[in-house]
């Protein structure tokens, strides 16, 4: 195996001091390979975005190591393409006049024709010209992305990547970020959505409370945990009796559908349709789901990775 | 320098663009100058005016560096612009130079206009000898406002508390500085505090080039005081400064 192109080497870092001070990252250890696409998967204050701060030389951790091909975060800045969950443009800017601002700071200067291949690759080529204030939200994310690849950086870093989109602009996005994967670009993206992780990175860490609890493939992560399959079904029954079915490990509701966790699918199944004809109720969709990171993450923490 | 020429011009077109920083600094300075030669003005327009555009443009220095770029700091720490430069590999010192040199050049070009406007529509009349001598007055001024408004933005907690403190810091001056009221019509206690404001400094550099023609015995003093409070401000706003909003 070649070197790493980052390391993280027992990372803690922290915010504020005395009472309000905050751990928001505890002994964080973890390694990405050139032209990976790794995930950081967590809730809401896991500390994604510390992480990456911590990378990117903004947070300076209080002990640890990291390592940007080698270097020094700080001395690293220049291998890396950033777009900070805070999408920091200036709106009096024009589209153009902004990449050209954002690459001159990494001393690249590509040429008209270059700028306009990059945002036509990024669906802003009819925008070049108008001033960043005139922007939808999803379009200025997309110039945020644009500027994290302007620099032509080997290492892309992208925080919350999709939050402000729909879902088919979120799904553009994901084929822009393979695309990057097959120019050879290692990117490391935070997402706190399961279906996004599973979808478009080879490997994740799970974060959670300032501390990856698992690393791997997505598949490796499910399978090590030896999580039952979910038997999925449109249905509202007592969740009460559906735990007491032959099988049954575990029910819940997620959205409208009720889950259950069971070791026997094949006698579950059955026992479930008696279940709602003798209690009156409809029971329809059911489908057998594998179990993925969603279940991963409520049974390592006990907690549900999307409030 | 590529990438300074690149990082100045995005700055300046920002701050050209932006609405209210082009009412202060040109449409503002030069309507503070019509009022007050409509009000004041008396039959010596030309030697009014000779006392007054100096006060003009010590009143539109202190706005510029108190209001305008404090404000501008504080936003682009706010909206998090700071960051993002941060995590480019910048180095600071382009950054700094880069904001300067924006800075005074608007500052200077609002200070042009006001002069402009004087000696066209107002009879002040100024050999050309007189307006170089008062380019390095204007630019040590400005580098000292900006100072203090680096100082402002340091402290205040917000692009709106920036502007609170830099508004409070100039208008204090504009009446107690020998600005545009003259000092001597002022109680006593302000003929004592005065002379030692910024503003009152900012006045007499440039009234020499600007009225006078003759350098008082004052000048030395006024000129040192600019230097001590500029160099003062640059310090602490440098110890003040911060990347990061606090949240
Ligand atoms: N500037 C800051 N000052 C103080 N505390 C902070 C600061 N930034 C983050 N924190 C705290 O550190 C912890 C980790 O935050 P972080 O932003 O890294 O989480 P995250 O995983 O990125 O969350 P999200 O999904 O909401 O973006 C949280 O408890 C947060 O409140
Ligand atoms: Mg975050």
């Amino acid at each position: 195996m070649t070197t790493p192109i980052l390391e993280v080497d027992h990372v803690f870092a922290a915010y504020g001091r005395g009472a309000a001070r905050i751990e928001a990252l505890k002994d964080v250890s973890l390694s990405v390979e050139r032209g990976e696409i790794f995930g950081l998967l967590g809730p809401n204050g896991a500390g994604k975005t510390t992480l990456l701060s911590c990378l990117e030389g903004l947070h300076q951790p209080e002990s640890g190591s990291l390592r940007i091909a080698g270097l020094a975060p700080r001395q690293g800045k220049a291998k890396l393409g950033v777009q900070l969950q805070k999408t920091a443009l200036l709106d009096d800017l024009t589209v153009v006049e902004l990449i050209e601002l954002y690459t001159a700071l990494y001393a690249v200067f590509p040429t008209r024709a270059q700028i306009d291949a990059l945002l036509t690759r990024f669906d802003l080529a009819e925008k070049r010209t108008k001033f960043i204030r005139h922007l939808s939200g999803g379009q200025q994310q997309r110039v945020a992305l644009a500027i994290a690849i302007a620099n032509n950086p080997e290492i892309v870093v992208l925080d919350e990547p999709t939050s402000a989109l729909d879902p088919h602009a979120r799904r553009a996005v994901w084929d822009l970020i393979r695309s990057l994967h097959d120019e050879g670009r290692t990117v490391i993206l935070t997402t706190h959505a399961m279906e996004e992780a599973e979808a478009l990175c080879g490997r994740v860490a799970i974060i959670d409370r300032g501390q990856i609890i698992a690393t791997g493939t997505p598949a490796s992560i499910v399978a090590g945990l030896n999580i039952n399959p979910v038997l999925k079904a449109a249905a509202e029954l007592p969740l009460e009796q559906v735990r007491a079915l032959p099988g049954a490990q575990a029910a819940r509701y997620s959205g409208q559908y009720l889950e259950v966790e069971t070791t026997h699918p094949q006698t579950t199944m059955p026992a479930l349709h008696a279940l709602a004809a003798q209690l009156g109720r409809n029971l329809s969709e059911v489908a057998l789901r594998q179990p993925n990171l969603e279940d991963a993450f409520l049974k390592l923490t006990g907690r549900a990775l999307s409030a | 320098m590529q990438r300074f020429l690149t990082l100045t011009k995005a700055m300046f077109l920002v701050y050209l663009r932006e609405r209210s920083t082009l009412f202060w600094n040109f449409a503002f300075p030069v309507f503070l100058l019509v009022i007050y030669a409509a009000v004041f003005g008396g039959d010596d327009l030309p030697g009014f005016m000779g006392w007054m555009v100096p006060g003009v443009l010590a009143v539109n220095i202190l706005a510029f560096g108190l209001i305008s770029s404090a404000t501008m700091m504080t936003e682009f720490r706010q909206k998090g612009v700071l960051r993002r430069l941060q995590a480019s590999p910048v180095p600071t010192l382009t950054l700094v130079g880069a904001y300067i040199v924006v800075n005074v050049a608007v500052a200077v070009l609002q200070a042009a206009l006001v002069v402009a406007v004087a000696m066209t529509f107002y009879g002040l009349q100024l050999p050309a000898v007189n307006l170089l001598l008062a380019l390095p007055m204007v630019l040590l001024s400005v580098l000292m406002s900006v100072a203090l408004g680096q100082v402002v933005s340091g402290v205040a907690p917000g692009s709106g508390g920036a502007v609170a403190i830099g508004q409070i810091l100039y208008f204090g001056q504009m009446f107690i500085a020998d600005l545009i009221m003259p000092i001597e019509q002022m109680p006593g206690w302000i003929q004592s505090v005065g002379p030692w404001l910024p503003g009152y400094a900012i006045a007499q550099l440039v009234r020499p080039p600007l009225q006078t023609g003759a350098l008082s015995p004052e000048f030395g003093a006024n000129l040192l005081l600019t230097l001590v409070y500029g160099a003062a401000a640059a310090l602490l706003a440098a110890w003040l400064f911060k990347w990061e909003a606090r949240s």
